[in-house]
């Protein structure tokens, strides 16, 4: 089945932030964020707890309003005519406990515009895809977490959103019921949906994100193209098995430092030296049983990063 | 964008109203309520006559003629009962005179001492219940022994007295040489009836009658905002704590989440209240009829339309009241011990009541019959016992309408900003702080 998409903006970005702050009392939420998140794809927010992950998401979405700053959502300042093209999943799942389901789920997208035949067959559509047929006129208190949370999952994508924000989309998930989600998620983002989504879990993050906001105590730390980020940042490491010339070894251009594990050597690359070049350089010394780049995982990035002053 | 508005208004009223209405409590409550009501009404009045056997008195009188004369009166209807006109304008003794306390009553003309002694003997072996010493040496000093077991019943010491006032008085009167006819000319009583004059006709109707209106008001504003009020908090708080409402508020806004809460409940107390409404028409209504001229129970197409306003901006001036206590509080518990800002200017409205009746165009009463949170009770009880200026109800209609849109964006707000900040109740300068963050 083939979701009817609605009418494509024709911006760049689907949400720009531009320098926006938010502050509870004494407490400074986000500082002076600003970031673009591309058109399609996954996009993670990415941060530990408290690190104002939540408190962008709703800015995003229009549930609070910044202090200072902007929030241009498909190009034009975020207002009551985008709520119809955004879906959100909050961290703290709620459903009306006595509702049915399928009630629910019509009244949710109902708020969202579809009309009530329309959204009664997507949402067949969805439950059935998401295994919950069987459960479509219970209560909702009468489901488990993770399938409620499964029901308000379809509930945030039932209108066919650009925009999918989710908080926390794995949380509470058992592994299988995550990895449909994580399928779902990818297969609309190959769609031409932009998908949003926050976690303080970098290995999820760098599983499934191209983009990425790495963000501490309100401020952004890195963001941008997962790879870029990987191959800017720090120390790239080449693991190495060669017989023959060593020589490509000693070029302080390209190599800071080796060590030799007898049957593989790792080279730490001088930091802005390409790793292209030294498999070139590698390749004309020396025959090569295996070359491999060893990306810091994000979550050694993100230790570095923050553990740096003035990240 | 007014379409998208009303759109999502309408299904938030939809939902609250058909999620509620389709519970099986709401169904046998509806239903169950008013036969529980009428066993407690007429249960009392039931247990009160049944075992009620007649009674047997002895009347001791000095001579057996006027004994006869005493019985006589005694077995017959009460006087005061006996006026139809009284009986039914009042309402309050709608019911038709009912041949009074059963009595047995023996003539007993031997008013001596020992006799006296032998009735009290009687009395405690209760072969009697009870007689009444009427020897003519009584009369004259106006004192009359009425003895019995039981000295709790003061209505039937009160009626006996009324009716043997009015037996000596008609022998009084026929020993004085009045016939029959001129003893009950003289003993007629007479009623004040009150008359309305108003520009253009005079209607006759008793204060009672008017007050009655206000009061059955009075009572239905009480009630329905007592049992609804509270299931509009309720639902606020289930919200708040379900965490439903970051999903709702990413498509609607606070302000039609709030408007379509208050107005669904709203309308399901309406419902109920209806149903009771068409219940006791149906039930009470031919027995009404039958006893009373159906004219008395008229009211005017302006007073209903003022009672059908009054009542329904009440119940939603004090809903929305309720909302935002839910909008502040975190627990029900919190939420039940704020219900007194509620509570109060509903007492005070009953309290000033009875000034508003006396005197409704006291500026006092005319300024506090404007004050949104009495103007349900106070403005109603005014145009019920004396039209008022048409500014005034005007006036007070508009403040009553624009202080429930104010408290309705007011706790709309604080909603938004208190269910992003939970954990505790609200201070006030919270509460003030919350208003400026939710501004835009």
């Amino acid at each position: 089945m083939v979701l009817p998409s609605s009418t494509e903006s024709t911006a760049a970005n689907t949400v720009e932030l531009v320098s926006i702050s938010k502050n509870y009392d004494n407490f400074v939420a986000v500082n002076n964020l600003s970031l673009r998140i591309p058109r399609g794809g996954i996009y993670g927010l990415l941060g530990p707890n408290g690190a104002g992950k939540t408190s962008t998401l709703r800015m995003i979405i229009g549930i609070i309003v910044p202090d200072s700053g902007q929030v241009l959502i498909l190009g034009e300042p975020m207002g009551r005519a985008h709520t119809g093209r955004f879906g959100y999943l909050p961290e703290e799942r709620g459903l009306y406990k006595k509702m049915k389901v399928m009630t629910h789920l019509i009244l949710l997208a109902q708020l969202k515009g579809l009309t009530s035949s329309e959204a009664s067959k997507r949402a067949h559509y969805w439950c059935e895809r998401l295994e919950l047929s069987s459960w479509m006129d219970k209560k909702v208190e009468e489901l488990s977490k993770g399938m409620q949370q499964k029901v308000q999952f379809i509930g945030a994508i039932l209108h066919d959103p650009e925009l999918i924000v989710m908080d926390e989309p794995f949380s509470g998930l058992d592994p299988a019921n995550a990895l449909a989600l994580k399928d779902t998620l990818l297969e609309l983002a190959n769609n031409g949906k932009t998908i949003l989504l926050s976690t303080h879990r970098m290995d999820q993050a760098e599983r499934l994100c191209q983009s990425i906001c790495l963000i501490n105590h309100g401020r952004v730390v890195l963001e941008g193209d997962l790879g870029q980020i990987k191959a800017n940042y720090g120390h790239c490491s080449v693991q190495i098995k060669y017989d023959g010339d060593a020589s490509f070894l000693r070029d302080p251009k390209l190599v800071q430092s080796f060590n030799d594990y007898g049957n593989y050597v790792e080279v730490r690359l001088t930091p802005g030296a390409d790793t292209q070049e030294l498999l070139q350089q590698a390749c004309s010394k020396a025959r090569l049983d295996r070359f491999e780049v060893m990306q810091p995982s994000l979550e050694e990035i993100f230790i570095e990063a923050v553990s740096k002053p003035n990240a | 964008m007014r379409n998208t508005s009303l759109r999502n208004t309408w299904l938030i009223i939809k939902r609250e109203y058909l999620e509620r209405v389709r519970t099986r409590s709401f169904v046998v409550l509806t239903l169950l309520a008013p036969a529980i009501m009428t066993v407690l009404l007429l249960l009392p009045a039931k247990l009160a006559t049944v075992g009620q056997k007649a009674r047997h008195i002895v009347v001791v009188t000095s001579t057996a003629q006027f004994g006869e004369s005493v019985r006589q009166g005694l077995l017959s209807a009460s006087p005061d009962n006996g006026d139809d006109d009284e009986a039914a304008s009042s309402g309050r003794n709608a019911a038709k005179p009912a041949p009074d306390h059963q009595y047995i009553v023996d003539v007993d003309s031997n008013p001596t001492e020992a006799e006296r002694a032998d009735l009290r003997g009687k009395i405690v072996s209760q072969t009697i219940d009870g007689y009444l010493w009427l020897t003519d040496d009584a009369i004259a000093t106006g004192k009359v022994e009425w003895a019995s077991r039981n000295m709790a019943d003061f209505g039937e010491r009160s009626r006996l007295s009324e009716k043997l006032n009015r037996i000596i008085q008609y022998a009084r009167l026929s020993r004085s040489g009045f016939t029959g006819d001129q003893a009950d000319l003289l003993l007629k009583p007479i009623k004040v009836e009150s008359v309305r004059i108003e520009p253009g006709r005079a209607a006759t109707d008793s204060s009672g009658k008017k007050f009655i209106e206000v009061v059955v008001m009075v009572m239905l504003i009480y009630v329905t905002v007592l049992l609804y009020g509270i299931s509009v908090m309720r639902s606020v708080l289930e919200e708040k704590n379900s965490r439903i409402l970051e999903v709702l508020l990413s498509s609607a806004t606070s302000t039609e989440l709030m408007i379509g809460k208050v107005v669904g409940v709203g309308a399901v107390g309406l419902t109920q209240v209806l149903v009771w409404v068409v219940m006791a028409g149906a039930f009470a209504l031919p027995s009404l009829a039958m006893q009373v001229d159906l004219d008395q129970l008229k009211v005017s197409p302006e007073v209903l339309a003022a009672f059908a306003a009054f009542f329904f901006l009440g119940y939603l001036l004090y809903s929305t009241m309720y909302a935002a206590i839910g909008a502040i509080s975190t627990t029900e518990q919190e939420g039940q011990q704020l219900q007194f800002l509620i509570v109060i200017p509903l007492v005070l409205s009953v309290t000033m009541l009875s000034a508003a009746v006396k005197t409704p165009d006291a500026p006092a009463v005319v300024w506090m019959s404007m004050v949104p949170f009495f103007a349900p009770v106070l403005m109603y009880a005014r145009i019920v016992v004396q039209t008022p200026p048409l500014w005034q109800i005007t006036l007070s209609l508009s403040l009553l309408i624009a202080t429930i849109a104010g408290v309705l964006v007011l706790c709309a707000r604080i909603y938004r900003v208190g269910i992003l900040m939970y954990g505790k109740r609200a201070t006030l300068p919270e509460i003030l702080k919350w208003l400026k963050y939710a501004k835009n």
